[in-house]
């Protein structure tokens, strides 16, 4: 029972790390490394909101918000003017993007360990069985009603149905009126905050450091091949299901090896299946 | 010797471990057109293989079972036998794969191994690493003689992988490659075996990064597993950009002005508070001239010359 609720929490946050990063692979169709950095950027920024005095809740608030800005801000400085210079350019362009708020967060925070100002957690107990700690709850709460939000906002609202069509097609969604541009500026927006969200809940439950988005970027791009390069529902799957494998792989490997387990489990997915888990429900004459 | 003097060799010689490296990425990637993310890889693997032949026997506070205090020589030989021999064993199942799913399955592959350095206490002595690899021949050399003799011995292997590769890529199997690159589905009309090229290809990058990796420690004396994180295969490709993909002279000269842009900064006499905030501005102004470079020469500083036109 431990397991399959560290697994569901494991899992989660790694579905919203991972969220924000396949939509721009979706829609901007190259992998935006630089996606660690806002996770890490997003928690920096909730440090700082309450170190200059704000309640913790309003903080994270913001700082979704802030990055989210800054997401935007990226697009249109850096990445509007290289689109269609090929997806390698793109790609190390977020390389350095990545190193430069490293770099600058290093330099401004400095190089140590942090964590969030915020109290200490008591397990919530059923009758005999411990569940989860609040922040816990908190956070499984959260996640699910994003990805209920996203899900909505995807499927039935006119901005979210405009993202679809540009990610299918760029060119027919042009001849429909579509702006492109304003799309691309959307999903940046989303995918920076969903990377702040995502960074705030890893400092809660551990710690807040300069290589976490180092660390993540390699799981995310785990989830995002499991789930099926840019497909947003094989990712949310692919979350939960590495968050389970890790956790479940501890009966067997020492927890050293948590990450790796992940890594083990992609190498396999690919050899077998590399279409990722998408192709599980679609058209089967893709196949090979 | 001059201090600055001394500085400036010291990562000159560092900037021909990276040379090398970046010389193997491009036959790769900028000749045969791979998305390789795991090139630290087999830069881990040399560098491990030459540091348990060549380090001494464990003391009592270290764990590892080997350290054969052999020749650095068999070390050397070793580390781009075993840099191959890695690179043969994981392109079996990732060299099907193509483009992002090949990309992926490399930098998971570097990520595994390097975890597993820093685990397997028995062969790596895990996240403590190895310490006091005696450098080759250097107690017959005054310290100042040793450093120009490294420099020279490092500018040597750089050079001769230049020529090596170079010879590589204008061969016919070099332009093979590069017709896979372009091409695929026409390359193979001209009977070109994708799979075939692209793991030879493959293995070649793997020695080259092995006998990269293994420079790299005669260098440092030491090795931790924190050494092989994807940041180095980052920094080569970042490198390879600079210079201009594709090109060996460009792959040569951007690992050195790398190396320079990444260095020059710590010669600087700084507090150690400033030396933490510089040391961060660093990676920033790598990230930015990164940028700089492909918002405005995105073929780098030197570009691939077109052939046959």
């Amino acid at each position: 029972m431990d397991i399959f609720i560290y697994g569901l929490v494991t899992g989660s946050i790694l579905l919203i790390c991972a969220l924000g990063f396949s939509m721009t692979l979706k829609t901007e169709g190259f992998i935006n490394v630089a996606h660690g950095q806002m996770l890490m950027l997003g928690a920096y920024y909730a440090l700082g909101l309450t170190y200059i005095g704000f309640p913790f809740i309003i903080a994270a608030f913001l700082s979704v918000l802030f990055c989210g800005f800054t997401g935007l801000l990226f697009q249109r400085v850096l990445f509007k003017p290289i689109k269609g210079n090929g997806i390698l350019v793109q790609l190390f362009t977020s390389v350095g993007l990545a190193y430069m708020i490293n770099g600058l967060v290093g330099a401004i925070a400095g190089k140590r360990m942090l964590s969030f100002d915020i109290p200490i957690a008591r397990v919530i107990k059923v009758g005999d069985v411990y569940l989860v700690t609040p922040y816990e709850f908190m956070i499984l709460v959260i996640v699910l009603i994003t990805v209920l939000i996203l899900h909505l906002f995807l499927q039935y609202s006119i901005l979210g149905k405009n993202i679809r069509a540009v990610a299918d097609n760029q060119e027919l969604a042009k001849i429909r009126g579509i702006n492109p541009d304003r799309c691309s500026d959307l999903v940046w927006f989303i995918a920076s905050s969903l990377a702040g969200l995502g960074g705030i809940f890893l400092g809660i439950l551990g710690a807040v450091h300069l290589n976490m988005g180092w660390q993540q970027i390699v799981m995310i791009l785990s989830v995002t091949v499991l789930g099926g390069l840019g497909s947003i529902y094989g990712v949310m799957l692919a979350g939960l299901l590495l968050g389970f494998a890790m956790e479940f792989g501890l009966l067997v490997f020492s927890s050293n090896y948590r990450t790796a387990i992940a890594f083990g489990v992609i190498i396999l997915v690919l050899v077998i299946r590399p279409e990722g888990l998408q192709s599980l429900w679609q058209s089967k004459g893709r196949e090979n | 010797m001059e201090g600055f003097l001394i500085f400036s060799i010291s990562v000159l010689t560092l900037a021909f471990v990276y040379v090398i490296l970046c010389l193997a990425l491009n036959i790769e990637c900028g000749v045969a057109g791979m998305w390789d993310l795991g090139i630290v890889s087999y830069f881990g693997v040399g560098a491990y293989s030459y540091a348990i032949l060549v380090a001494p026997a464990a003391a009592s506070y270290q764990h590892y079972l080997f350290g054969f205090e052999l020749n650095p020589v068999f070390g050397i030989l070793l580390a781009v036998t075993m840099g191959g021999i890695s690179a043969y064993l994981i392109g079996l199942p990732s060299l099907r794969l193509r483009r992002e799913y090949f990309l992926i399955t490399t930098i998971a592959f570097s990520e595994v191994l390097r975890i597993t350095f820093s685990n397997e206490n028995w062969l790596t002595n895990g996240v403590a690493g190895i310490y006091n690899i005696e450098q080759p021949l250097k107690t017959f050399f005054s310290p100042d003689i040793y450093l120009i003799l490294l420099f020279i011995v490092f500018f040597v292997f750089a050079i001769i992988t230049y020529f090596i590769v170079s010879r590589l890529s204008n061969s016919t199997y070099g332009l093979s490659l590069k017709a896979l690159r372009e091409n695929e589905s026409l390359a193979k009309t001209a009977r070109i075996e994708p799979s075939k090229q692209y793991h030879s290809v493959y293995v070649f990058t793997g020695c080259l990064a092995g006998l990269s990796g293994a420079l790299y420690v005669w260098l440092n004396t030491l090795i931790v597993p924190t050494q092989f994180t994807p940041n180095v295969t980052f920094f080569v490709w970042t490198a390879l950009i600079i210079g201009g993909i594709g090109n060996n002279k460009g792959a040569f000269l951007g690992a050195i002005f790398f190396v320079i842009l990444l260095e020059t900064l710590s010669f600087l006499n700084l507090s150690a508070e400033l030396a933490l905030v510089i040391s961060s501005l660093r990676i920033a102004l790598v990230g930015l001239a990164l940028i700089l470079i492909l918002r405005f020469l995105p073929n780098g500083l030197i570009s691939e010359k077109p052939r046959f036109l």
